[in-house]
């Protein structure tokens, strides 16, 4: 009996340590950038959210091949509430990361080493919506009301807006406002936060019940945190900061994939129909009604360029975006950065090759002539 | 009875033990160049708490009320509930499955529809989050506890010739108090968490909840470690409390054993 048990435990420690140390090898992923002839690159891009025409640009670039023209293999790796992106670049898993400027300012001074090498929203698409019948218009006439934000991070302009304009977080009744417009639509929320190119359609697509057709602009009032001087950066491509130091290789490729991204931005310019197509086929929840919508309300924060070209940092943008992110303060009295961001934080030097070599092809990078399309949307989105 | 001269064993050695589980998690940090958005250590977490303990401390009165109401009401709707599916065991049957079902409905489907219901700018569906967790242990530890009245003691009372409220009275009812209070004892951080995730899907905001998650967004990981710290001190709080009450109600009793 003794011998047997002995043998037992003695197999059962040996079987639990194999298992143990098998598991701590390390499976670092083996990004070799072994361009043998006519082998493409395996490059990860993380996004800030889920698929939808918010990233219209990457997919288009990858379903027209301007990705594979570039020897580059890209995957796209959809986001969520719980992912954040830049956190995802700098623990190895993802090459680049599409991300707001404030929240990863944020992350750089917690320690990530990640570079903005890509504006490629150059306005800030955050609204404050609210119904007409409560004379909401500017950041002012939010003391006393219940205001929604979602929190996550994209509370910042809000404050802001509402710190240049004297009112505290004390005067509002601040409301956590779920990803879905059910809270505004019940009343439970006098002004309620949006995305143009989204929440806000979200509300157009809802039946109003007193009149039993679908919202209109007429409906609502809009605060545009770009009229109130209080808008910040938002999407933007991001890299890590080291390997574009010390890596060659990997600092081309950056040239590369933002070529590519932005001729695959260019085309949802010129096809928004094409674009919001390829969005839905890619998994998007959203009807396709919606996401064209998306698409030419995301052409609009994008073109026509005044930078320069689609994807370059502007110095007065960017300044005003740290200026609000050390001077803002939250209801807890926290603010996004303490300090300056590092001179790593952003970079020119690696869109201004990718627009040379586009401008170069003739390809029009600043989008002068850009005209909105008109978008009917359908109730629910579809 | 064996008074507390293994005092030194119960309250040193965990002390010791959660001592020695902080000081190696420091070191790792230290020693395996940890950055703080992937792993913070102990001290830039107790350096940001001790920064913002007024942030901290109201953001758990908000969360605690809610909790509190939501342990309340759910533990007073268990204990009727419990009763009457012990005099109406019918009942029970009948509400059995629905039971279960409750108890595995995830928070995250309950709580939108729940904000829909009861307004996305109150906090009543967080409580009502808060009741759901309280109510399935209060309710079932009640119910087992008010049928494991013993047979010998059951013969005693009739033996005695007691009407049924006094058997009642005498047999089953403290026999069931032990079973509450471990049903109590569970939900007592059950609500803590329930309101704390509750928070997520609406209602004001000034709860620990987003407070943790803003700062996550920014990857300020030793602040929301911070606030983490705040929600694990206050689920404590609960958990004591509970046990404290049991020892006033029972002072004669050691705490019954259970989770």
């Amino acid at each position: 009996m003794k011998h047997s048990k002995r043998l037992i435990v003695t197999g059962a420690i040996a079987a639990v340590s194999a298992l143990a140390l098998a598991g701590c090898s390390s499976s670092g992923s083996d990004d070799s950038t072994d361009s043998a002839s006519g082998e493409l690159t395996p490059v990860t891009l993380q996004l800030q959210w889920f698929a939808q025409a918010q990233f219209a640009g990457y997919y288009a670039a990858l379903d027209q091949g301007y990705y594979e023209d570039e020897g580059l293999d890209v995957t796209i790796l959809e986001g969520g509430a719980d992912i954040v992106p830049q956190d995802v670049l700098s623990g190895g898993d993802a090459d680049y990361a599409i991300s707001w400027v404030p929240k990863v300012l944020g992350s750089i001074e917690q320690g990530a080493e990640i570079t903005d090498v890509a504006q490629i929203f150059e306005r800030s698409a955050t609204t404050q919506i609210s119904m007409k019948d409560k004379n909401i218009t500017t950041a002012a006439d939010l003391a006393g009301k219940k205001v929604g934000s979602w929190g996550y991070g994209n509370e910042w302009e809000l404050f802001a807006g509402m710190q240049k304009a004297g009112v505290a977080t004390d005067d509002i009744s601040l409301v956590q406002q779920a990803f879905d417009m059910n809270g505004f639509l019940a009343g439970d929320i006098d002004a309620a936060q949006a995305m143009t190119y989204n929440e806000y359609a979200q509300v157009l697509e809802s039946v109003n019940p007193a009149t039993g057709e679908l919202f209109t602009p007429d409906d609502l009032n809009v605060i545009d945190w770009n009229d109130e001087g209080t808008a910040m950066l938002q999407d933007a491509i991001w890299a890590d900061s080291a390997k574009l130091a010390d890596d060659d290789a990997y600092a081309d490729q950056t040239v590369k994939f933002i070529k590519a991204s932005i001729k695959g931005w260019i085309y949802a310019k010129d096809n928004p129909e094409e674009a919001a197509g390829i969005v839905t086929a890619a998994g998007s929840t959203l009807g396709e009604s919606h996401q064209l919508w998306m698409t030419n309300e995301v052409n609009k924060l994008i073109w026509p360029s005044t930078s320069g070209g689609i994807g370059m940092i502007d110095e007065a943008a960017w300044k005003q975006t740290v200026d609000i992110a050390m001077g803002t303060k939250n209801e807890t009295g926290a603010t996004v950065i303490s300090e300056e961001p590092p001179a790593t934080a952003y970079s020119n030097d690696y869109v201004t090759k990718a627009l040379d070599e586009l401008k170069d092809e003739g390809v029009d990078v600043e989008g002068a002539d850009f005209t909105p399309i008109e978008v009917t949307l359908k109730a629910g989105g579809e | 009875m064996k008074q507390s001269a293994s005092l030194p064993r119960t309250i040193l050695a965990p002390v010791l033990l959660g001592v020695l589980a902080v000081a190696l998690w420091q070191l790792a940090v230290v020693a395996l160049e940890i950055k703080p958005f992937v792993l913070p250590s102990p001290v830039s977490i107790a350096t940001e708490f001790s920064s913002s303990v007024s942030s901290v401390w109201t953001s758990s009165l908000v969360t605690g009320a809610n909790a509190l109401i939501g342990l309340l009401i759910g533990a007073i709707v268990g204990i009727i509930a419990a009763i009457i599916a012990t005099v109406l065991p019918i009942t029970d049957e009948l509400s059995a499955p629905l039971v279960a079902a409750a108890s595995v409905i995830p928070i995250v489907a309950l709580a939108p529809v729940l904000y829909t219901m009861f307004g996305a700018d109150k906090e009543t569906a967080r409580q009502l989050v808060a009741a759901l967790a309280v109510f399935i242990p209060v309710y079932l530890n009640t119910l087992r506890g008010l049928r494991q009245a013993r047979p010998v003691h059951r013969d005693l009372m009739r033996a005695y010739g007691a009407s049924s409220w006094q058997a009642t009275r005498a047999v089953t009812l403290p026999g069931a108090v032990p079973f509450l209070f471990i049903g109590l004892r569970i939900a007592s951080s059950l609500a803590v968490i329930s309101a704390l995730i509750g928070e997520y899907f609406g209602g004001p905001i000034g709860g620990l909840g987003k407070s943790i998650t803003s700062a996550a967004a920014s990857s300020n990981y030793s602040l929301a470690y911070a606030y983490v710290l705040g929600a694990i001190i206050l689920g404590l709080v609960f958990y004591v409390v509970t046990l404290g009450l049991e020892k006033l109600v029972s002072p004669h009793r050691a705490p019954s054993t259970g989770p």
